[in-house]
């Protein structure tokens, strides 16, 4: 042990748990991957072979891809709270890691990481010889110059909340050109799914000025032409980008790529892709359902679902009555006919939800029954709760979203038997987001998240002082369950790990705050000319190796 | 008739003003808050104060309307002290500087407790910065104060020394204590009489410059649609009157009947279904890029076709059913009785009468379609104002609103002051005075 192994000490052990079946080789690999072995050399431990893209005679050149997507103001990168805006710029600079579509997380402009045993020093070594598009090279000083930015309070990017809780500005440290040190205040491993957070871009810190518009320069492969909020963006290749494609020359394969403004209406944007008029549709916040539903037999387009962790959320309001009653809470999870729900919300497109915030695509995982609809027993319950003539509720319900509509009319339908009487209070989506955590009951949109702690630390506990966290919208909060959950944070073993969320799952299915009745898929739809390009969960558009077809 | 015209400007102006006063009223009663729109749900309320000062927003609603009519440079040029000046970069940034008795442009920033300005020789080119801490003047208590221009075109108050100690990180410097910072924000902008609508709060981008090829846009898509639809329909809205029964009149009236009951959202949907995605012979949505709209006029047939259907059947009844009245009256019989030969009557005696109605609702019409196609404008994703208008009023953006609202209300009484005059040579009984 006196010898500093180059694997860390843990890797081993996953090994051992992947041949002996207590993991599954996507698990092996993604841990192997957390604790800085390159998942290229992970995967020949996982004894299979990384699947190298041969495609070099196949790939052309050249030609531009165009977007349909909202071009909102942008400033700071580090103040993003929309994706669509993100999905422009992450082409034009770049994150330190990179979480890929299986929730892998990779090294990306870092090389690598490593992390000390107790989870609380975090090491990462930069890629040397990356340039930022007008030229200067990238090294640890544009790192810790953009952590600070997201860590400076008047700042205000999201990713104070994310990492402040565990890492202050005076806890990053520069080892030498390309290496940076970070000293936690407590153990935290989603430390590379976190530098993938979208607003961590990494500036650079001799030009910006806190308007990335008027200084663009990333060490993404293309270059900000044009940016004109609500009309047009055009970006240009990036001759030096550092990536290297199969043909062995420089990324990116295509010219240039386009973002077009056309409105929040889907349908011009859908008729443009039939036509082939754009090739994409940037589906991040407004969700894909009527596109999938539109384009789903279009023999023109490519439709590509992937499995996430989004959901709608039924969340009830613990402190307000009649929701600071368990037994009601519980009668309103038991009126959620999931199968039918799924069906006719979500057209059958996702898996089924538990009431606890973790999905089965989550590695932490730990399977449970997915509980039956139950009228006969919510009635019971809410006859004990002292309701025995039945209770009348407000839902409040955003407008826009069609599936989160579908899903209060038929809770509405299938909880009149238990003696609920939901009123549906629609209302258009920016007002719901107005009141969202003030609401009593209301039904709100979560975003995927790779890691399973990372919701739970986001929404079910309190802070330090004993208040909700800020995204905690139903001020639900238990002893147990957090304290579990600060055990999850600082274990490693999957096994261990999953053995703590059998608990966490049962107590947030028995005492929680919400109800969730499905698991989204999300799409990617986009022309056939597009090559070789994925979708991710979270909508993020990696285009880096994307090339036309003629 | 100078009097008549002169006295209609007056009623512009006088319009203009309440009507600004409306919106902004209006918008100002209306539920929604402009930095949830703009930053997303999920901002933090010093986010949200930070945003709001920054945009001038936390000052009371009759303080920003004068600032909106007036302008704001005037008044924060007292504060800091120096004239204030407008520029573009090459970018086509807009920037606001003030300038040192010299003719150097100036503006500063804060560096932890330092006053650093940041000095521009606007003829050689050449940027400097320099210490300028001898600016800061004693304000209440311990605390120092300075007004100045900052880099984001504000106007703004910073202070130091007071309790408040505030880490903040310095390019190049790295971590520095500072006890104070940004206390008040004016943005700056010239106001509207002087030109400037100001920045859109949604976009960041200067109204005038988004308005413009917004208003474009639309009036090049509702100007062939003028163009098409008001010929046809005042000419075949003439034949079905001159026969009032026949066949022709039948076919005319209800076939432009049929087309101006259904909404042109359905219209619209409908031309895309057959003629875009079933057909494919034009595209269904407008994709515009460097030379909008005229590299892609394909893109213009759906929704100059939508627009045309709706306005043809209107207009034509309107001319058909004027045409029929005036064929029925006593001069036309007189004027057959005389016997005067028929394309005479129709031309010289019943046509100009006939058209009275007709210009009136076209002239109502021009209005309309420039703030009214919106419906189309969605359907087919067409970046014209009326949309830009929508987009606007649901975000509660105030400068942009404002801007738009001016623009139609200047069409509105322009267009009514060209059918007076046009009246006047159908009827010359009609008289101004």
């Amino acid at each position: 042990m006196k010898r500093r192994d180059p694997i860390h000490p843990l890797v081993p052990q996953l090994r051992q748990d992947l041949a002996g079946g207590k993991i599954s080789r996507r698990e092996f690999l993604r841990y192997a991957a957390l604790l800085g072995v390159s998942v290229t050399a992970a995967s020949q431990m996982a004894g299979m072979i990384c699947p190298k893209k041969a495609l070099a005679a196949r790939i052309r050149r050249g030609g531009t891809i165009k977007v349909a997507t909202g071009i909102q103001k942008v400033t700071h990168p580090a103040q993003f709270s929309w994706v669509e805006p993100t999905n422009i710029m992450r082409q034009v600079a770049e994150y330190l890691t990179f979480t890929d579509k299986d929730n892998i997380t990779h090294p990306y402009l870092a090389e690598k990481w490593q992390a000390s045993d107790d989870l609380k020093t975090w090491t990462l070594t930069l890629r040397q010889g990356i340039k930022f598009n007008n030229g200067d090279g990238l090294t640890a000083d544009d790192v810790i110059f953009s952590m600070n930015q997201w860590l400076n309070k008047d700042v205000g990017s999201s990713l104070l909340g994310m990492m402040g809780g565990y890492l202050d500005p005076t806890g990053i440290e520069k080892i030498n050109r390309y290496q940076v040190k970070l000293h936690l205040k407590k153990p935290e491993i989603a430390v590379p799914e976190h530098l993938f957070h979208y607003p961590a871009l990494i500036l650079n810190h001799r030009t910006f000025e806190g308007d990335f518009v008027k200084a663009p320069h990333g060490t993404g492969p293309y270059t900000l032409d044009v940016y004109r909020e609500s009309e047009r963006a055009v970006l240009k290749r990036h001759s030096d980008y550092w990536q290297t494609g199969a043909d062995g020359k420089p990324l990116p394969y295509m010219d240039s790529f386009e973002f077009v403004d056309m409105g929040d209406e889907m349908a011009p944007r859908i008729a443009a892709l039939q036509s082939g008029e754009i090739d994409m549709i940037d589906l991040a916040t407004t969700g894909g359902t009527a596109v999938y539903k539109a384009l789903k037999d279009d023999r023109r387009v490519q439709v590509k679902p992937i499995g996430t962790a989004q959901a709608r959320v039924l969340r009830m309001r613990v402190d307000l009555k009649p929701w600071d009653d368990n037994r009601v809470r519980m009668a309103l999870k038991l009126c959620q006919h999931r199968e039918k729900i799924l069906a006719l919300a979500y057209f059958g497109q996702g898996l089924q939800g538990h009431d606890f915030h973790v999905c089965p695509k989550h590695p932490e995982y730990c399977e449970m029954p997915v509980p039956a609809y139950n009228p006969q027993k919510a009635k019971q319950l809410l006859k004990e709760a002292g309701y025995k003539d039945g209770l009348r509720v407000n839902l409040a319900v955003g407008s826009e979203w069609t599936d989160v509509v579908r899903y209060a009319e038929i809770l509405k339908q299938d909880a009149a038997p238990a003696g609920f009487n939901v009123v549906l209070q629609t209302m258009p989506t920016s007002q719901y987001w107005e009141k969202w955590t003030e609401v009593d009951l209301g039904i709100t949109p979560w975003t995927h998240r790779p890691l399973g702690t990372m919701v739970l630390n986001l929404a079910y506990i309190n802070d330090a002082e004993g208040n909700p966290v800020p995204w905690n919208e139903t001020n639900w909060a238990d002893p147990e369950f957090s304290r579990l959950l600060e055990q999850a944070n600082g274990t490693l073993d999957v096994d261990k790990r999953r053995q703590i969320f059998c608990k966490l799952e049962k107590i947030q299915w028995e005492k929680g705050s919400i109800g969730i009745a499905w698991w989204q898929n999300n799409w990617q739809i986009i022309t056939k000319r597009v090559q070789n390009s994925d979708p991710h969960p979270t909508g993020y558009m990696l285009f880096n190796e994307v090339w036309l077809s003629s | 008739m100078a009097k008549f015209i002169l006295r209609r400007f007056f009623l512009l102006l006088i319009t203009m003003f309440l009507v600004s006063v409306a919106v902004f009223m209006i918008t100002e009663a209306s539920p929604g808050n402009v930095a949830k729109n703009v930053l997303g749900a999920f901002i933090t309320p010093e986010q949200e104060r930070s945003f709001l000062a920054q945009m001038g927003l936390d000052q009371p609603s009759y303080v920003r309307y004068f600032y909106w009519l007036f302008g704001s440079d005037w008044l924060a040029a007292r504060k800091v002290g120096l004239p204030l000046t407008r520029t573009v970069t090459d970018d086509g940034f807009v920037e606001w500087w003030a300038v040192r008795p010299d003719g150097a442009l100036v503006r500063w920033k804060l560096e932890g407790d330092n006053l650093i300005a940041v000095s521009k020789l606007p003829s050689v080119g050449i940027t400097s910065e320099y210490n300028n801490d001898n600016r800061w003047k004693a304000g209440a208590g311990t605390t120092q104060t300075v007004w100045g221009v900052d880099t984001a075109n504000h106007v703004v108050r910073w202070q130091k020394g007071s309790d408040v100690k505030v880490w903040s990180f310095v390019i190049g410097t790295g971590w520095m204590e500072s006890t104070g910072g940004p206390m008040e924000y004016i943005p700056l902008k010239k106001g509207f009489i002087r030109g400037d609508p100001g920045i859109s709060l949604r976009t960041g981008r200067p109204v005038s410059k988004t308005i413009f090829t917004r208003l474009r846009n639309s009036i090049v898509l509702a100007g062939i649609a003028f163009v098409l639809v008001m010929p046809l329909a005042l000419l075949l809205g003439l034949i079905a009157g001159l026969r009032e029964g026949s066949l022709q009149d039948r076919v005319l009236s209800i076939g432009g009947m049929m087309f101006s009951v259904i909404p042109e959202f359905a219209t619209g949907i409908f031309l895309i279904l057959i003629m875009a995605v079933w057909l494919q012979w034009v595209p269904g949505a407008t994709v515009f890029g460097e030379q909008a709209p005229w590299e892609r006029p394909d893109m213009l047939i759906l929704p100059v076709l939508t627009l045309t259907l709706i306005e043809l059947g209107y207009i034509l009844r309107i001319t058909r059913a004027s045409m029929v009245e005036v064929m029925k009256s006593p001069y036309i019989r007189t004027a057959f009785l005389k016997g005067l030969p028929y394309w005479r009557i129709v031309f010289k005696h019943a046509v100009r009468n006939a058209l009275m109605a007709p210009i009136t609702v076209i002239m109502l019409h021009v209005n309309w379609l420039m703030g009214g196609i919106v419906i189309v404008e969605v359907v087919f994703g067409y970046p014209g104002l009326g949309k830009y208008l929508l987009d606007s009023a649901m975000f509660k953006d105030i400068n942009a609103l404002e801007a738009g609202a001016m623009i139609l209300v200047l069409l509105a009484v322009g267009t009514q002051l060209v059918a007076d005059i046009i009246y006047t040579f159908l009827n010359p009984r009609i008289r101004y005075t």
